[in-house]
């Protein structure tokens, strides 16, 4: 959120110049802002973190996390398109970002086209989560609460996900009260404090799930879930689409090709050497790192857009 | 349990500074140690207090850690060392030159000062520092049982529409205790969330900001709080050096005496009032919004009245040197301090400065958020954000221990502090202040934006508007927009969502009554002031 004495970076470029220089072809021309487009603390805001802490290690490059939350991300990609493009400024967004926010908002500056991608980290591991012990605990339960009359509560943490979690009415009958929080750690403190009583979350569950906490009652991802692979997936819920994304690093259009590999370079190393704490982070948390970079990443990009006007078509 | 150990081992196997004979010392413990020593400078130097060099530490000590969650606990450390510290320091000035270093040292000069010229300088400081730091002690012991708990509770019984209204009920409380007048408070508050409003909210496009792109994202936190709370005090203490020459620093040599100390059965005589101000410091504290200045007087009038039941014809009255006033007074203001965090780390609602910049700290660092979700022991894994709770409990304990042992002495040596001419000083101030601001933002508009949150804060003095109540509205506006928002949509649009249960309906009639019944009568703020003055 804040930047940082900017006689100690330079300090600290002095220090760590030479050595960069002797470890990479490229280098960037003066520190990396990192802007991080989640709320502090989360999963997501930690997994930046970790990474800009791995590549700093790595190759010596000081690194400048700064949170830039709200709009979904667009805040960030609007405060990104405006800064260099020469590697000093990249940005940690979700995929969707830019292939729904970016198109549902219909800035044509904020277009997915207007960015370089540079790498994903990894992928969502979205499911629709509920406490274990609760009286949503699987779908049967949330279908007889509705027509019991109770109310439910729906955590979204996107644009999408709240017109995913309406879709899911319109395919499944049930009227949710979906309620817009900062992120899917928000969801889960929502649902632990009652506040909430379903909720998607896109990987951050794991840990409670695996230790009975709680309980992912469908998944919303075309692969199984790793900690429940029996769980309904939501096509057969009602839903046309999945919820599928990656986390992903973004610098400004026209990024030079060289700073381009070389970032994407740095970030998949820092997810993929062993032992590093963003490795074991993205095991642990987020099902292990998933990497598209380069062209297979432009693709997946344009896939994404055309799905998500799909959907935006379904819900309207 | 596994967590209180967590958290003292993250502050004593945290990131060492340097070493001693092979030994890590911890950063933590290091920070601590020099908060606490500036802190006591900071306090025994008149026109400086502890928010001060909280605030302008903060943006010096997150470039020297960085934004990495590991700074947490050693920024968190030289914080609480200056807030501990300044508490203790306050008295000093007070007792030896008649002037308060720190506004709630004021009822520390009435006893302290006569004694000072009776030739007990050295006692008069020494039960100062007992009953201070004794206060200190059991304001945080109550921290450490309280928060947890009545987070806890928070979490278990409050739904989204009811932490709605809790926030409106310490936005209302806040405005009724705090300054002159409730009107004056609701002024104050309400300027403070119109401030917060700018560019915030869930609308893809900025609000409020006029066209302007430099506050798209909204006024920068530093730059508002700062400019407000210091720039603000800056520009009005540059306007009273102008105006009128400052106070003389009264030198009378005291007469001389042969022993100076703690005299047998002092300690026995002053603990009853170190207990019952203890426990007014600490209620009071408790209270968003109310602070050690009203502790220092209910603490010394409640003292009064007991002591002028109980002692014996050789005893001083209060007023007169009796080293009762000085540890009625001393422990009161300084049992504010912890209690202060309960609202902080249960809540999230910052009750006073020294709390803002907790929450300014653990904004700017990220990994940590105060509030009822940092309290969560059931989460499987290990939650990070408990073990630095526990972690900033160990720091206050070891505070605490520090402050017994090596702030009396430290603290006895800082007389010097008082003879700093104020012109000197607010320079330095308004310098590093500035300079501060801009390494957090580096970003020339944000030191205007400060400049222009200063001339308000300069009003705000001018019209006698307390410009604490702005600042913790600035900064609890965002969730009171977010939770309304989510108890909204959570009720399924229904207009009446704050109505829908009892605890709801009570927490608004008590904003109300907030309100009224301290707007109608004299409220603690303007009784303060009178007695005060009466005094």
């Amino acid at each position: 959120m804040h930047k940082i004495l900017t006689s100690a970076v330079a300090a600290a470029m002095v220090i760590s110049a030479p050595f960069a220089a002797s470890a990479q072809d490229w280098t960037p021309p003066g520190p990396i802002t990192m802007m991080i487009g989640f709320a502090a603390g989360g999963g997501a805001d930690t997994q930046a973190r970790l990474v800009a802490s791995a590549i700093e290690d790595a190759t010596g490059w000081t690194i400048l996390p700064e949170q830039v939350p709200g709009n979904s991300g667009l805040n960030l990609a609007a405060a990104l398109r405006d800064a260099p493009a020469d590697g000093t400024a990249i940005g940690m967004v979700v995929t969707e970002t830019l292939a729904y926010n970016a198109v549902r908002e219909g800035n044509s500056d904020l277009q997915f086209d207007q960015f370089t991608m540079l790498a994903t980290t990894a992928a969502f591991q979205l499911g629709l989560v509920a406490m274990a012990e609760g009286d949503f605990a699987s779908w049967d339960d949330v279908e007889a609460a509705a027509a019991a009359g109770t109310p439910i509560r729906f955590g979204t943490a996107t644009e999408r996900q709240a017109d995913m979690a309406y879709h899911m009415s319109q395919g499944s009958g049930i009227d949710f009260n979906i309620v817009q929080v900062a992120g899917g750690s928000e969801i889960m403190n929502g649902l632990r404090a009652g506040d909430l009583d379903i909720g998607w979350v896109a990987g951050a569950q794991a840990g409670p799930v695996q230790s009975g906490e709680m309980v992912n009652i469908a998944t919303a991802i075309p692969t199984p879930l790793a900690e429940s692979p029996d769980a309904p997936s939501i096509t057969d819920l009602g839903s046309e689409f999945y919820l599928d994304g990656y986390f992903m690093f973004i610098a400004p259009g026209g990024l030079p090709d060289d700073a381009r590999q070389a970032l994407a370079q740095a970030i998949s190393d820092a997810l993929t050497t062993p032992e590093t704490e963003a490795n074991t982070l993205v095991n642990r948390a987020f099902g292990g790192p998933a990497i598209l970079t380069g062209a297979e990443l432009d693709g997946y990009m344009q896939s994404a857009v055309e799905a998500a006007s799909n959907l935006m078509e379904a819900v309207n | 349990m596994d967590y209180v150990l967590l958290g003292i081992q993250a502050v004593f196997n945290g990131p060492p500074m340097f070493s001693i004979l092979g030994v890590g010392v911890p950063a933590a413990l290091v920070m601590l140690f020099l908060g606490l020593l500036t802190g006591i400078a900071v306090g025994a130097t008149p026109g400086l207090a502890g928010p001060m060099a909280m605030a302008v530490s903060l943006p010096i000590l997150i470039s020297i850690f960085g934004v990495r969650p590991e700074a947490l606990l050693p920024v968190f450390g030289f914080l609480i060392g200056i807030m501990k510290g300044a508490t203790v320091g306050g008295a000093v000035p007070a007792i030896l030159f008649n002037t308060p270093g720190t506004p709630d040292a004021f009822m520390t000069t009435l006893d302290g000062y006569p004694m000072t010229r009776r030739g007990m300088p050295m006692r008069a400081l020494k039960v100062a520092h007992i009953s201070s730091v004794s206060g200190d002690t059991v304001s945080d012991i109550v921290l450490f049982v309280c928060a947890p708990f009545l987070a806890v509770l928070v979490e278990r019984f409050l739904d989204l529409p009811e932490k709605t209204s809790l926030i409106i009920l310490s936005l209302s409380f806040i405005a009724a205790v705090m300054g002159s007048s409730v009107g004056k408070g609701l002024i104050s508050i309400s300027l403070g969330m119109i401030a917060a409003l700018v560019a915030t909210g869930e609308e893809f496009h900025p609000r409020l900001t006029l066209g302007v792109d430099e506050i798209s994202r909204g006024f920068p936190l530093v730059a508002a709080v700062l400019g407000v709370l210091i720039l603000g005090e800056i520009f009005k203490s540059f306007e009273d050096l102008w105006r009128g020459p400052a106070v003389e620093v009264d030198t009378i040599e005291p007469e001389h005496r042969d022993k100076d100390g703690l005299m047998r059965g002092d300690i026995r005589r002053i603990a009853p009032h170190i207990a019952r101000s203890s426990a007014i410091g600490t209620v009071i504290g408790a209270l968003p919004g109310v602070g050690s200045t009203l502790a220092a007087t209910l603490g010394y009038t409640f003292g009064a009245s007991a002591h002028r039941r109980r002692k014996t014809s050789e005893q001083k009255d209060f007023g007169e040197g009796a080293p009762e006033g000085i540890a009625a007074t001393e422990a009161a203001n300084s049992a504010v301090s912890g209690a202060n965090l309960i609202p902080v780390l249960s809540l999230g609602i910052p009750g006073n400065a020294a709390a803002v910049f907790l929450i300014l700290a653990a904004d700017s660092i990220g990994g940590f958020n105060p509030g009822p979700a940092v309290f969560n022991f059931t989460r499987p894994a290990v939650n990070p954000e408990l073990v630095v709770a526990f972690g900033i409990f160990t720091l206050m304990a070891v505070g605490n221990f520090l402050n017994w042992t090596i702030g009396g002495v430290f603290m006895r040596s800082m007389g010097i502090m008082a003879r700093v001419p104020i012109r000197y000083l607010l320079p330095v101030v308004l310098l590093v202040t500035m300079t501060a601001i801009y390494v957090q933002e580096t970003s020339f508009v944000s030191l205007w934006i400060a400049f222009g949150f200063g001339i308000l804060g300069y009003l705000f003095r001018r019209l006698d508007i307390s410009v604490l109540p702005f600042v913790i509205a600035f900064i609890l506006t965002g969730s009171l927009e977010r939770t309304a928002r989510q108890a909204f949509s959570a009720s399924g649009g229904d207009p009446l969502f704050l109505f829908q249960s009892w605890t709801s309906i009570t927490f608004l009639a008590l904003a109300v009554v907030s309100v009224a019944v301290l707007g109608r009568r004299d409220g603690p703020g303007a009784s303060k002031k009178a007695r005060v003055e009466k005094s």
